[in-house]
């Protein structure tokens, strides 16, 4: 065995083989999988639906699925709008509550702070691997929705946008990259918020609830017209500005406002899971 | 390591001392830094204060049995101690570094197994071991080697059907058990930190893990262990230290303390009236029958003097021992005398 005894020497794992290990750990769980799994049946889904029936609606995910009616690359779009009120936030909360609730709740997480990890990096690794889901989770949407668009619904190469003009292939593909990025960091906000509240429970169902309570509890505040000047911080009211990448030409505040608040959304979850597992009783 | 008997616990720590010194030399040398050492140690949670002003000190290379009711805070020390937990009040040494903001130089040569094991139990006992190697900081990668040698050591490893193979979610509590003391032997060790070891293990598990404290400590390695079962301590231990109520009540080396109440000697004879009549004669005094033998109080007399009395008197003596007072006998006089 290559182990030489360093007495009173400072010494850490190496950074890549802990978070291959981290991510290892996340990815192969059947529960991220499933998670996956799901997601990837929403765009089969939304458009084996309108390709039956070209479905009419009102609202703005309902709006965008009609919208993808003989419109194939409009489709990964929609199913990130779809998706990004609820599924994707659910996701990527159960993967931020295994990796630090649920292993706390089973001795794991005793194990690396033995080892030792330090704790801010301990979360450093937890929240790559988290992000790492967020943006497998956004492009299994993206990918299966694009290919679903081509397989069902057609559009001959072309986006018709929202606005009413027609964009080729460069350009379209372009916009679902800008959506697709977009998307991850607005997940990967919601994945650092529960991160913090994984870091200070031993309970995943809580992580989970927080998660999707906040999402609806940040809906109806939204429709309060009195809390005016809150809907602007309000996470889930920036995602109404996904079908903006639709749109041509593109109007850019909304996305860059969504961009700069998640980002801050971000920080400050993993300030407070850095905060949470450095206060936490091992 | 991989070639070893898959069934015997068999570790030898390669950092032991160097050159032909063998183990016991290397115990002296680091003799001078104890393996820990607490002072003032108080912790309170919630208001209950779980350990109060308790001292102590691990000398390097021993083997340290903790002893303590439930609930007297056993646990609670072992975490302080490996900086899990922050104390209210006082100090902590591992290895000679403060606790718990040394843990970054401690911890590496300190291996535990505390408040049981902790695995994820949807991986296999080799995938969560791999993953623990992953996060240690003295082991070189790959660090598949010494996870195979470390399933070995505890016998999981090895044969067609390996429990290593299997998940964590479906292994006895003697193979979880196993799987933990395989975790904190990843790497060779300075001290290992075992929390009730044996209590999940059958009575073969229990002897071969016995057998590993014996070999850690032929290594050099020093031991830390609590538990409740008095036999086992009195057989591995060369240190006690006993806590009641949060508090250290006795603390020093076993043979000490067993010998601190006053020795006597048992002397098997089948006239045990003779005998006494025979020691009192001789002016020896404290003595008295008990089943078949005679018991004498050795604080003021010899026991070379006390047999050649009963032989001078004819006296047919059987056998003659030195009984010193049991762990248990210990334990409830301490426990009597703190409740």
């Amino acid at each position: 065995m290559s182990v030489t005894a360093r007495p009173a020497t400072r010494s850490t794992a190496p950074l890549g083989r802990l978070l291959r290990s981290e991510l290892r750990t996340a990815l192969c769980r059947r529960r991220t999988l499933v998670a996956l799994g799901v997601l990837a049946l929403v765009p089969v889904l939304i458009g084996a639906g309108v390709a039956a029936q070209g479905s009419a609606g009102t609202g703005r995910v309902s709006g965008l699925i009609t919208a993808a009616s003989g419109n194939g690359l409009l489709l990964p779009v929609a199913a990130l709008a779809a998706t990004l009120d609820l599924l994707l936030p659910l996701a990527v909360s159960l993967a931020a509550a295994d990796i630090l609730a649920g292993e706390a709740a089973c001795g794991a997480l005793r194990g690396r702070l033995l080892a030792p990890v330090s704790r801010p990096r301990l979360v450093a690794v937890k929240a790559c691997a988290v992000c790492v889901v967020a943006v497998l989770a956004v492009l299994v949407v993206a990918l299966v929705g694009l290919a679903t668009g081509a397989a069902v619904l057609g559009g001959a190469g072309q986006l018709l946008t929202l606005s009413g003009s027609v964009v080729g292939t460069g350009d379209a593909l372009a916009r679902i990259a800008l959506a697709v990025g977009w998307t991850a960091l607005q997940v990967a906000a919601v994945g650092a918020v529960a991160l913090a509240v994984s870091s200070v429970t031993d309970h995943p169902l809580v992580v989970v609830a927080s998660v999707l309570g906040g999402a609806i509890g940040f809906g109806v505040l939204d429709t309060i017209p009195s809390l005016g000047w809150l809907h602007p911080w309000l996470l889930t009211t920036a995602w109404t500005a996904l079908p903006d990448v639709l749109r041509d030409p593109m109007p850019t505040d909304g996305l860059l406002r969504g961009a700069l608040l998640a980002a801050g959304y971000l920080v400050v979850g993993l300030v407070a899971a850095v905060a949470g597992l450095v206060r936490r009783e091992g | 390591m991989t070639g070893r008997d898959s069934v015997t616990l068999c570790p030898r720590a390669t950092d032991g001392p160097p050159g032909s010194g063998g183990p016991e030399g290397g115990g002296r040398a680091r003799a001078a830094v104890p393996a820990a050492r607490l002072r003032g140690l108080r912790k309170e949670f919630r208001g209950t204060v779980a350990l109060d002003s308790v001292d102590l000190d691990v000398p390097a290379g021993s083997v340290l049995g903790l002893l303590g009711p439930n609930g007297s805070g056993k646990t609670t020390l072992l975490r302080l101690l490996l900086g899990l937990s922050r104390p209210t009040s006082g100090r902590v040494e591992l290895l000679g570094q403060p606790m718990p903001d040394g843990a970054a130089t401690a911890l590496p040569h300190v291996g535990a197994l505390v408040e049981g094991t902790g695995f994820l139990p949807s991986l296999s006992g080799r995938d969560n071991l791999t993953r623990c190697a992953a996060a240690e900081p003295l082991l070189a990668s790959p660090a598949a080697p010494a996870v195979d040698a470390a399933l070995h050591r505890v016998g999981l490893a090895g044969g067609p059907d390996e429990p290593a193979a299997r998940r964590y979610r479906a292994y006895s509590p003697g193979m979880r058990q196993r799987l933990g003391l395989a975790a904190a032997l990843l790497v060779p060790r300075r001290l290992v930190v075992l929390d009730e070891p044996t209590t999940a293990l059958d009575p073969v598990g229990a002897r071969e893990v016995r057998g590993l404290i014996h070999e850690l400590r032929a290594a050099g390695t020093t031991v830390l262990l609590s538990s409740h079962l008095l036999a086992e301590v009195e057989e591995v231990c060369t240190h006690v230290a006993v806590l009641m109520s949060g508090a250290v009540v006795a603390a020093g080396e076993l043979e000490t303390l067993l010998n601190a109440d006053s020795p006597t000697l048992v002397v098997r004879t089948t006239e045990p009236g003779p005998a006494l009549a025979a020691l009192r004669a001789a002016g020896v005094s404290g003595s008295y029958p008990e089943r078949g033998s005679v018991v004498v109080d050795l604080t003021d007399t010899a026991a070379d003097l006390v047999l050649r009395v009963l032989v001078q008197a004819g006296v047919p003596v059987s056998e003659a021992r030195r009984r010193r007072t049991g762990l248990e006998d210990l334990f409830v006089q301490l426990a009597e005398a703190a409740g």
